[in-house]
């Protein structure tokens, strides 16, 4: 890196290496920096991968991800399904040997993702994310009926779950909660939601 | 003794069961809960997935309605559990600012480890008028109460035991077995229901091969997903119960637990009956 570590052989002075995140703005030290995760101590002995409940549904595996950080390989890690699958379980993070918080990057890209043009590769679980957001932003409560409708009024959610089968077994479902009376039908408020929505608004920087 | 208590969405939706069997066991315990004013949504899971700063900003004015009140928080849900325990912990590294004013004392429990503590289950125990002897359960704790270790404040992360205690406090056979913090993927059902139903069939298939008759939780979306999956299961049925229903029948009132099973796909009225618990 400096000329001191050149060898005294050596004639000519050697150009200085770039190393990565050396310039501060590579996706690592960007990721290591907003997250606080040591992702540069990864040696990738892929026990996240081993530990992780849905791994098989993931196209790039929770060590990949931490590989991919490093390599600084963005558009892959914000287009792949893994972010969107991943449940937030931690236990990659809790049996990582070298204490890599991989569940807290998983999240924070899910989270650039969200934020970024890439389309999400598992649309519909992106979409009811959102979904939940803007029913809990109405009402300050989370109602599961009120939830359900408002996601299945989303843009081409109900023809993808026609298409899957997934809308019948939902209806059944549905069915068979009302039966046992366990749907709330009108939805909780909770007027503390303005106080809160004006707090970040202010926190985004926005002026009301 | 008098605690806050915070709810969750889920308690006053599909988990109305949980909500009352939670204010029954209290007032048997003779604690009083009292209920944050005007509280809102955790935002779990989606606040955190897509905005961190949400996730912190939610909890935090429950956090600081909680810490106006003067007493420590109670939560019975593990997932609100993990957020309170989030936004106070991102709160204090001054990660975002929040107009609200949280002291440091402010103390968020998760109700299984209130209720484990020495004295609660001395009192448990004092309480009881009928123990649930023979009734093989196994306890599931699921991913949000004990995961990540750094903020639930779990040492016992890998092999966690509130729930062994406080089933072994009223005389039920607790078995042990591997899946106590598997994720059951509640939180995936909506999307991909292939990815939830192969991690809530392989937790109830160990759950059997471990010889339990009945399952024990304290988070009401690994019990509506554990429950729901089993409709239509006929008599081959594991039920799942929060913890405490466990402690409502141990303390004889089985009149409110009759009425709340009724809310059950996996009715557990026969096996109750047959190991002679209930009549």
């Amino acid at each position: 890196m400096s000329e001191k570590n050149t060898p005294a052989t050596d004639p000519a002075p050697a150009r200085p290496r770039t190393l990565i995140g050396d310039r501060r703005d590579h996706l690592l030290s960007r990721i290591e920096g907003e997250t606080g995760a040591n992702i540069s101590a990864c040696y990738q002995c892929e026990r996240c991968t081993n530990a992780c409940p849905v791994s098989f549904y993931m196209d790039v595996k929770p060590h990949q991800v931490i590989r991919h950080v490093q390599l600084g390989w963005r558009e892959r890690l914000l287009g792949s399904a893994t972010i969107w699958v991943c449940l937030s379980c931690e236990m990659c993070s809790t049996y990582c040997p070298n204490e890599v918080a991989v569940a807290s990057v998983i999240n924070h890209l899910r989270n650039m993702a969200f934020h970024s043009s890439i389309a999400p590769k598992e649309r519909l679980l992106a979409v009811f994310h959102q979904t939940f957001l803007e029913e809990l932003h109405r009402y300050g409560r989370v109602n599961e009926l009120w939830l359900m409708n408002a996601f299945n009024r989303k843009p081409g959610v109900l023809r993808e779950k026609i298409k899957s089968g997934a809308l019948k077994h939902e209806l059944l479902l549905g069915l068979a909660l009302w039966r046992k009376g366990k749907l709330q039908l009108v939805p909780r408020r909770s007027k503390a939601i303005e106080e809160i929505k004006a707090v970040y608004r202010r926190q985004r920087g926005e002026v009301d | 003794m008098k605690l806050s208590f915070y709810p969750g969405c889920s308690l006053e939706g599909m988990a109305r069961d949980y909500s009352r069997s939670v204010v029954a066991v209290f007032q048997h315990l003779g604690i009083e809960l009292v209920e944050i004013d005007d509280w809102s949504c955790c935002g779990a899971t989606a606040a955190h997935s897509l905005d961190e700063m949400m996730a912190v900003t939610l909890p935090a004015r429950n956090l600081a309605m909680a810490d106006k009140l003067g007493l420590d928080m109670v939560t019975s849900c593990a997932n609100c559990f993990n957020r309170l325990r989030f936004s106070q912990q991102k709160l204090r590294e001054k990660t975002y600012d929040v107009p609200w004013k949280i002291s440091d004392e402010l103390q968020v429990h998760d109700m299984t480890r209130f209720a484990a503590e020495p004295a609660m289950i001395k009192r448990i125990k004092q309480r009881m008028v009928r123990p649930l002897s023979g009734l093989k359960l196994v306890c599931y704790y699921g991913c949000q109460m004990v995961r990540p270790p750094k903020i639930t404040g779990y040492a016992d992360y890998e092999n966690p035991q509130t729930l062994d205690r406080i089933a072994d406090a009223v005389g039920a056979e607790v078995l042990d077995w591997s899946y106590k913090s598997t994720c059951c993927g509640a939180s995936i059902g909506i999307g991909r229901k292939e990815i939830q139903d192969s991690l809530t069939l392989r937790l109830l298939a160990k759950a059997r091969q471990t010889g339990a008759e009945a399952i024990v939780v304290s988070c009401p979306l690994c019990q509506a997903n554990l429950d729901m999956i089993q409709r239509g299961g006929g008599r081959d049925v594991l039920p799942v119960f929060y913890f405490t229903e466990l402690l409502t029948l141990a303390f004889g009132d089985d009149k409110n637990a009759r009425h709340w099973f009724k809310l059950r796909f996996a009715d557990p009225l026969p096996l109750l009956l047959a190991r002679g618990v209930m009549k």
